[in-house]
Formats: structure tokens, C-alpha cells, sequence
């Protein structure tokens, strides 16, 4: 659907994965007769319409907060997860609905370390026997039938070693025997490094994979990584909440925010001119190492909403600070507004009295009603004005109309605008700002 | 003005198995009123240690030496009665984790009500009006205060431990990673809501945290600790100029930033704390050592006016 990278950057070498509009939904676990009574399935939009290639040797940074679905991307890349619907393309092969035996050829060549290397590793499995294990469960497609000859475990043995060596787990005929509990946490993950690198694959899949370290091994891991890619011409996908890290690291990033990709291009150039307001923000919480450059942050409001049930039009609008009347305000956007107003007592005076308690309120789509049958119709159209006044202009301006109708108060949005993905300059951005 | 906090000389050993853990060593630090203090720290270097045996929660047989002086009283000769009086009274914890804190059986209500009525004799009634109160002033809807704690985002959730840990006015206030578990932009939302908490009521903050970024944000003093042994003290200001333990320096180059333009850190790892290295802690790691360093323990010694290093060769950095 979109590959615009190709332009921007011709000296890439072949595609190694392309995810063309990839869904994951999770069906929402729920008691059996509230599943019976629910028309609908309440499904979690974890990943929503990605797309995005990475070409051979190239370090692609999936970022966003938790929750936004970059970890199941990168499951369902490795084919970890099953893809509700869209394309998974591997070296040109579309892998989205193979599975047994193919699958297992293909993960020689796709491997995936997690963020926690104490969990990645069996502490009962010899460090040296853990990194060989994955030559034994692929043993056969190196042409290796007898996989009990001391031929091979020679082999294995010699390859393990030499794979130690080059992700620095030296000395390597003394950690060969130790067991994860002897190790440092800098040594588990150069160890789930080497387990994943003794394949030889193509493509690795980072998922936080130095946020747990202390900082003084940080860059160590990280340096090793860039090594990797410079001598194998691996490719990475980086998966991390740390955009400093993605920015140091990465050749091009892909923000996500609630299951869809905002803003994807070069990571320089989102890093010097960032444009979707929600990597703006996310630059702009970065803690910046010098006491003299303390600054007043503006924040996003609020957190990540429910993946259940997302808001319409762009999912960041509730929270943007730089949102338009168009950008998809519905009925409970007001609801949420009012809640918050209610909840402070300055603000709200007795307010609560005629628009209270929340629970009155019905949303559906772009309508907001107030179903409490007040006895003054007419003061609570007055005190929804009153309120609306304080709420963010763009949200006031996005109300189409307060009108009552058999002593309901209801509030009608105006839809909002198609959003789109829009080419700025070598970048793709999801914002109505650009279209 | 007196020091509210005076931590003198105090060693904490965990008993184990394989022998004693010395998580701390003869650690000096002190805090005024009014001021935040970060303790910094590595796996292991004894940073949470410290918060627990101020609040007195260390697990028991642990070996505790030296003086904790809160506001002149020796914590460490309280009784577990008088302790229990002044933990949340006098000095609150705020945990990394707040469903660690958060009984999930019980509902927000119930927190805050336990919580006041186990210190003050108050009747039910105010005891539950000074809840509501403490959850509006975290921005939180009063009609929730009957919710469960699964019902809260994960940053609603420790906005509700702040108000749990600042209901009864503590004077201290020790956060213990208080927002990793967070995402980046709630992390940004509650580190602002301590700093003005801390403005409102005039309370210390001791703010434990391995996130030197965050210590640049919001503190004024801070507190370097490496394997158990604190190796540098001073203002926010001093150690992020002017750092004159290597470990210090090495740390502050590890950071990663937007600036960042060429990784750096540290060689080798953390020690082994049952058999810690002889002389400075720091010195298998250190680019600088010497041979005194592996003989010798160097004392803490103030280089300027409230910058203290524990370096052999602080000077040399001046």
C-alpha cells in the first residue's frame, strides 16, 4: 500500500518484511451470560491497519507507549501471533497464513528477544547448551541427519563458541557451563543475543530488549547490535518506549498510538521536525540530563484510552493539544469533559445538581443525551452551554447543536473529516494537520 | 536550618545462605525540609535498601548499624509500636508498583479510611470525607472512590497511592521508582504532581531512581550510590557539572539522550555484594585506579562547599 522509503531512500538494499494493513484484534474474555446478552463482540483493537517494509540491513524503530500495540507487531511479524486480517510478506513470501512446517523453516531466518533475558532463559539449561539449542531444533535443515553423532555436537559445540565470542560472552569456555543465576544482566541478554544470532537469521526482532539493563551496560548491548548489523547486514526491528534510545539506534521510526502507525520516517528527520502532535509529545517528555534546562512541560490530558472500544477519527484527538473541530469529538467526549468538571469542586459549583450524577448520561456515536428528565429543561441547556464554554474551543466548535426533546437534553457532533495518510516531504503522517 | 533526616553511619547486612549481603556501608546523608533529594543507583547498589530501613520495613535478621536521626529521634532504636505511629504520619512510601500497595479486595474508600483511622481517633464519617477529599485533590472523581483498584488506570492508580501516602500531612515523603512501571507521558504527569505537593505542604522528598533524567528534572540534592557504598553527594547542579567520582562520570556519559551522539559505559559489572572488592568498591571498573585505590577505602571528602566525593583522586577532577 505504502512504500514511500523506497524513494527516499534508493541505496536500500532488498525488502526483507512488509506488513500490508495488518489487524490483530483479541477477543475481550467476559462472564457467559453477559456474552450471550452483548450483540456485539467486544474485541481489543491492539493493531488496526499497519503497514510499514523494512529492507535488508536497515534498523526500523517501532515506538509508543504501552499499550499501543507495538509488541504485538512485532509477534505477529515473527508469526508469533495470527493476523486477523492483512498481509505479512517475508523476503517476498506471504506468510501470513502458513503455519507447521513452512512456518518452521522460516523462523530459522526471523528470530525475537524479549525484554526480560532472566525470562528468555531456562535456569536450568547450561548457558552454552541454551545458545546451541536452537542448532538441534533445526538441525535437520542443516542437512544433518543423525542429530546424536558426536560429529554434530561437535559442531554445535564449536559454533556455540564462536557465537559467544562475537557477542562478547567471553571467556567463553568458562560461561559455557554456568547456569543464568550466575550471570549478570548484562550477560543474560548477550546470551538470548547469541541463542537468536546462531541461526544466522535475517531479520531480528527487538522487543525492549535493553530497557531492563542498568544504564552503564546499556550502550554496551546496544553497540553490539549496530556491530551485528555491520557485519551480518542484519536487520532489526526495534521495538522500544525509550525514544532516545530509537533515536540513537534507528534508521527510520514508526510512532504508534493506539494500534495505528502516526507518523513513520527517516529518525532524523522526526527527531528535528516532528509533526504529528503526538510525537511531539512523547519528544517533549524525554528527561534532559541538565538541571539547567528545566522547563515547564505541556502535557498531553489524561492517559491512552481502552483499546476496546477507540475513539473515533483520530485516536489521539481527546488528548491533543493541537486538536481541530473535525478531528472525530463524539457524544462521550463531552461526557468524559463533563466528568472531569464535575470532579473538581471550584470549578463545578452545584452544577452537579442539574447535570449530575455521570451515570445520567448516554453516549451513542455523536450523540450525547441527558436522560435524567431535569425539572428546569431549560437551565440545564443554559448550564451545558456554560460548561461547553470552558471545554477545549476545538470540542465547542466540533457541537453541531444543544437541543431538547421530551425533557432530554441532547448534543449532536458534527461528524468528522476522513483522516488520511498523508505524504509530508520523506515522512507519512496521520494527522488532519497535513491533509 | 537542622536537618529533618540524618542518616549517620548506617550499614544494613542481609542475611542469606551464602553469607551476608552488605547492602549498605557507613552511609552518610542527610535531608532538609522543603528539599528533594535523589538517590541514585545501579541494581544492587543499595538505593532501595536505604528507603526501607528509614521506613523500617527491612525483613527481620537483617544487621543494622548506625543512626537513622528523624527530626533528632533515632529510628533505629524505635519500638515496632512507635514505628508503626510514625510510618505514614511522619514519613510515607510511595512503591514503583502501586497494585503492590493497593489491596485489590478492597475498595479505594476502605484504603483511606483504614489508613486515617489507624493514626487518628476520628469517627468514620470525617475519616471518609478526608478521603474523598484527597482523591479530588489528584484529580480523581469523588464518585469513584467506591471502585476496586483494577478499575484505575495504571496512572490513576498511583495518583491514588500519592493521596494514600499524603493524606495523614507526612513530613517525608520517600518514592521508590515511583514511575517506572508508567508510561513516558503519565511519568511526566505524576513527577509534576509530586513537585507541587512537595511546593503545597513543604515536604522532603527522598526520590529513589536509577533515571539520572528525572534527577535533573526535579532535585536538588543527590545522592550516588554504588555497591552499597554512597561514592558522591552533592548539589543537582555540582554532580551533573562537575562529577568528581569516575563511577559518577561514567554514569552520567551512559545516559542516553537526544543529543546522545556516541555511546558510552562502563566496563565490567557490578560486584558481588557477600564478597565486595577491597579498597574503593568501584575500583575493578575504574579507568582512573591506582594501587591505593585497591588498598584503601577513600574516605567521603567535601571537595567544595556540600560536594562530597569518596575518591582517592577527587581533586584531580576539580
Amino acid at each position: 500500500m505504502i512504500s514511500p522509503d523506497r524513494l527516499a531512500q534508493p541505496e536500500l538494499g532488498d525488502e526483507i518484511l512488509r506488513l500490508d494493513n495488518l489487524n490483530v484484534h483479541f477477543p475481550v474474555k467476559m462472564p457467559f451470560v453477559q456474552r450471550l446478552l452483548q450483540r456485539e463482540k467486544a474485541v481489543v483493537h491492539a493493531v488496526d491497519g499497519v503497514s510499514f517494509s523494512i529492507h535488508s540491513g536497515e534498523i526500523l524503530g517501532l515506538v509508543g507507549e504501552s499499550g499501543c500495540g507495538k509488541t504485538t507487531v512485532g509477534k505477529a511479524s515473527v508469526r508469533l501471533l495470527n493476523p486477523t486480517s492483512g498481509r505479512i510478506f517475508f523476503a517476498g513470501q506471504d506468510i501470513s497464513k502458513i503455519g507447521g512446517r513452512s512456518l518452521r523453516t522460516l523462523r530459522r531466518k526471523m528470530q525475537i528477544i524479549f525484554q526480560d533475558p532472566h525470562a528468555s532463559l531456562n535456569p536450568a539449561m547450561a548457558i552454552g547448551r541454551a545458545i546451541g539449542h536452537p542448532l538441534w531444533i533445526h538441525g535437520s535443515e542443516f542437512g544433518i541427519q543423525n542429530l546424536s553423532s558426536t560429529v554434530f555436537r561437535e559442531r554445535v559445540q564449536q559454533r556455540v563458541l564462536s557465537t559467544m565470542r562475537e557477542v562478547g560472552l567471553t571467556p567463553e569456555e568458562q560461561l559455557y557451563d554456568k547456569f543464568p543465576g550466575d550471570l549478570s544482566g548484562g550477560q543474560k541478554q548477550r546470551a538470548v543475543i547469541a541463542r537468536a544470532l546462531i541461526l544466522e537469521p535475517d531479520l531480528l526482532v527487538v522487543d525492549e530488549g535493553v530497557s531492563m539493563l542498568d544504564m552503564s551496560i546499556r550502550a554496551k548491548v546496544l553497540e553490539l547490535m549496530l556491530d551485528l548489523k555491520r557485519q551480518h547486514g542484519l536487520t532489526y526491528l526495534f521495538i522500544t518506549h525509550d525514544l532516545a534510545t530509537a533515536k540513537f539506534i534507528c534508521d527510520r521510526l514508526a510512532i504508534m498510538y493506539l494500534g495505528r502507525i502516526v507518523e513513520i520516517g527517516p529518525a532524523r528527520d522526526i527527531y528535528a521536525d516532528p509533526k504529528h502532535p503526538y510525537t511531539k509529545a512523547l519528544l517533549q517528555v524525554v528527561p534532559i540530563p541538565d538541571p539547567d534546562k528545566r522547563k515547564e512541560k505541556v502535557l498531553p490530558r489524561g492517559e491512552v484510552p481502552d483499546a476496546v472500544h477507540p475513539p473515533a477519527g483520530c485516536r489521539f484527538h481527546p488528548r491533543c493539544p493541537a486538536v481541530l473541530p473535525s478531528c472525530g469529538w463524539e457524544g462521550r467526549d463531552f461526557v468524559d469533559f463533563l466528568d472531569e468538571h464535575l470532579s473538581d469542586p471550584k470549578r463545578a459549583g452545584d452544577d452537579e445538581l442539574v447535570l449530575g450524577p455521570i451515570e445520567n448520561w448516554r453516549t451513542n456515536g455523536l450523540v450525547a443525551s441527558l436522560e435524567a428528565k431535569p425539572l428546569n429543561i431549560e437551565e440545564a441547556v443554559e448550564r451545558v452551554k456554560a460548561v461547553l464554554a470552558e471545554a477545549p474551543i476545538a470540542m465547542a466548535q466540533a457541537i453541531e447543536s444543544v437541543s431538547t426533546h421530551k425533557r432530554t437534553v441532547i448534543i449532536h457532533f458534527r461528524p468528522p473529516n476522513e483522516l488520511r495518510q498523508t505524504q509530508v516531504g520523506d515522512r507519512i503522517v496521520e494527522c488532519l494537520l497535513y491533509q | 536550618m537542622d536537618p529533618m533526616l540524618q542518616v549517620q553511619d548506617l550499614s544494613v547486612h542481609y542475611k542469606t545462605r551464602r553469607g551476608f549481603v552488605r547492602a549498605l556501608e557507613e552511609l552518610r546523608l542527610d535531608a532538609i525540609q522543603g528539599e528533594t533529594v535523589g538517590v541514585v543507583g545501579e541494581t544492587g547498589s543499595g538505593k532501595s535498601t536505604l528507603g526501607k530501613a528509614i521506613l523500617g520495613i527491612l525483613p527481620a535478621g537483617t544487621q543494622v548499624d548506625g543512626k537513622i536521626l528523624f527530626r533528632g529521634r533515632d529510628l533505629t532504636q524505635l519500638s515496632n509500636q512507635m514505628y508503626r505511629r510514625l510510618r505514614g504520619e511522619e514519613i510515607a512510601l510511595i512503591f514503583q508498583d502501586p497494585m503492590t500497595r493497593l489491596n485489590p479486595l478492597m475498595t479505594i474508600m476502605d484504603h483511606f479510611v483504614e489508613e486515617i483511622r489507624d493514626h487518628e481517633s476520628v469517627s468514620a464519617d470525617e475519616a471518609r470525607r478526608r478521603a474523598r477529599e484527597a482523591l479530588v485533590s489528584m484529580g480523581i472523581h469523588e464518585s469513584r472512590i467506591k471502585n476496586y483498584p483494577h478499575e484505575f488506570s495504571g496512572g490513576m492508580r498511583q495518583r491514588i497511592m500519592i493521596a494514600l501516602a499524603i493524606v495523614l500531612k507526612p513530613s517525608l515523603l520517600i518514592a521508590d521508582e515511583p514511575t517506572t512501571s508508567l508510561d513516558v507521558i503519565v511519568e511526566s504527569q505524576i513527577l509534576g504532581i509530586l513537585q507541587d505537593l512537595k511546593r503545597a505542604y513543604s515536604m522532603s522528598l527522598l526520590l529513589i531512581t536509577h533515571n539520572l533524567g528525572i534527577v535533573a528534572e526535579v532535585c536538588d540534592r543527590v545522592a550516588v550510590l554504588y555497591a552499597g557504598k554512597l561514592v558522591e553527594l552533592g548539589p543537582v547542579r555540582d554532580i551533573f557539572r562537575k562529577p568528581l567520582h569516575p563511577y559518577t562520570q561514567g554514569l552520567l556519559s551512559s545516559i542516553i539522550h537526544l543529543e546522545t551522539k556516541e555511546l558510552h559505559s562502563i566496563e565490567g559489572s557490578p560486584p558481588n555484594m557477600i564478597a565486595p572488592p577491597s579498597g574503593c568498591r568501584f575500583h575493578p571498573r575504574c579507568p582512573y585506579a591506582q594501587s591505593i585505590c585497591v588498598e584503601r577505602l577513600p574516605p567521603l571528602v567535601e571537595f567544595e562547599p556540600g560536594h562530597f566525593a569518596a575518591c582517592h583522586f577527587g581533586d584531580k577532577f576539580l
